[in-house]
């Protein structure tokens, strides 16, 4: 080999070998950006599940011949919709966060990675929304009617986003579904 | 012969290191770009939440500024679903620019929702819903309603002299024909005779 082609294989070698090591530091990047995103969802979980048992004794303390008595049983059909979601979607989160360290390629585990943050922020707006629905129930109780009209807004919105929310996460898990079927 | 050898290999080692140095422009990660919306509209969510928890506190100091953080993540989020739509046009379009650019324009409205989340709200939207209404009125010469409203055919306009100086002057045709006004009128005559 003459010297020019040993320069070339040198710089190539030299490069291929830092690309390693930094391939190894972004992998574990992902991995604790996904651990970050899940810690958040269980935390957002586990308030609303908390608001869940606050709101089985307000729930008590609602007159039977309350006038708001078909909202307040609107607002508990929705929270219970959005907290099956979302502790499916931290389930959803968890797992995609556990294949980040084990992905067999920088790539792939961004993909997880991604995966895991946006299931991870479907839990939380489930979360929250349960949450607001039960400071509904909470604000009957406790005969708080000023405060009604605004959490009854914060409601629709919420709900509104949250479901932009899971439109996002079905986008995000169709367009690297696209990415790997090429 | 050599030097044009060694210069076509030196060429391909530096085309080489470019290469792998990875400075060669990648395409726009439009599901990163999906992840962003749904983190914005995440933040939104939590936003609303706040405003629920203030509203049952009670205490109003806490329910506006509640208020202004969730209109301010609105508005980031908005921002970010059109950077977002323009995004989509720019890669089905293979404008490549165009899509690094509203790529960089949904990076902002992220960060801009992240900020209002946290209490960086913008001076546009920390001011009221009605102040923000009226500094948009537009000169209607004095009347209610906006520029762009159609006229109320029903309105009339008593503050107007030429209208006011026509139903007194009607006022005072009537007044004059009728049985008190005129020479007809109360005078100086009694009223009823001695």
């Amino acid at each position: 080999m003459n010297r020019n082609g040993f320069v070339l294989t040198a710089v190539a070698g030299a490069a291929l070998f830092c690309a390693m090591p930094m391939a190894a530091r972004a992998d574990s990047a992902a991995l604790e950006e996904a651990k970050t995103y899940v810690t958040r969802a269980e935390a957002a979980v586990s308030d609303a599940r908390a608001a869940i048992e606050n709101g089985k004794s307000a729930l008590v303390r609602v007159p039977e011949d309350s006038p708001l008595m078909e909202d307040v049983k609107q607002m508990l059909e929705s929270a219970a919709e959005n907290w099956a979601v979302a502790v499916e979607s931290l389930k959803g989160a968890s797992e995609s966060a556990a294949k980040v360290g084990t992905a067999s390629s920088e790539s792939v585990a961004k993909d997880y990675a991604l995966l895991a943050k946006v299931n991870a922020g479907v839990a939380v707006s489930g979360s929250r929304v349960v949450q607001i629905a039960l400071r509904y129930v909470e604000a009957v109780a406790d005969n708080k009617t000023e405060s009604l009209d605004i959490i009854r807004a914060s409601m629709q919105d919420a709900t509104a986003a949250a479901s932009q929310v899971q439109f996002n996460y079905e986008r995000v898990k169709t367009l690297i579904a696209e990415k790997y079927s090429k | 012969m050599k030097t044009k050898r060694c210069g076509i290999q030196g060429f391909a080692a530096g085309l080489a290191a470019l290469l792998i140095a990875g400075t060669v422009v990648a395409d726009v990660d439009q599901a990163a770009a999906a992840g962003d919306l749904a983190e914005v509209s995440a933040l939104a969510v939590e936003a609303k939440a706040n405003l629920a928890a203030a509203a049952l506190g009670g205490d109003v100091d806490a329910i506006t500024e509640a208020g202004k953080r969730s209109d301010a993540v609105d508005a980031a989020v908005a921002a970010a679903q059109e950077a977002y739509s323009a995004m989509e046009r720019a890669i089905a379009g293979g404008d490549q620019d165009a899509a690094s650019t509203a790529f960089d324009d949904l990076k902002a409205a992220v960060q801009a929702a992240r900020d209002a989340f946290s209490g960086v709200v913008p001076e546009s939207i920390a001011k009221s819903a009605h102040d923000q209404w009226k500094e948009s009125q537009t000169n209607t010469g004095g009347g209610p309603g906006r520029a762009g409203d159609a006229p109320n055919i029903y309105d009339v306009p008593w503050q107007s002299q030429g209208l006011r100086s026509f139903y007194q002057g009607l006022f005072g045709s009537f007044w004059s024909s009728s049985a008190f006004g005129g020479s007809r009128g109360f005078g100086e005559r009694d009223a009823t005779p001695e």
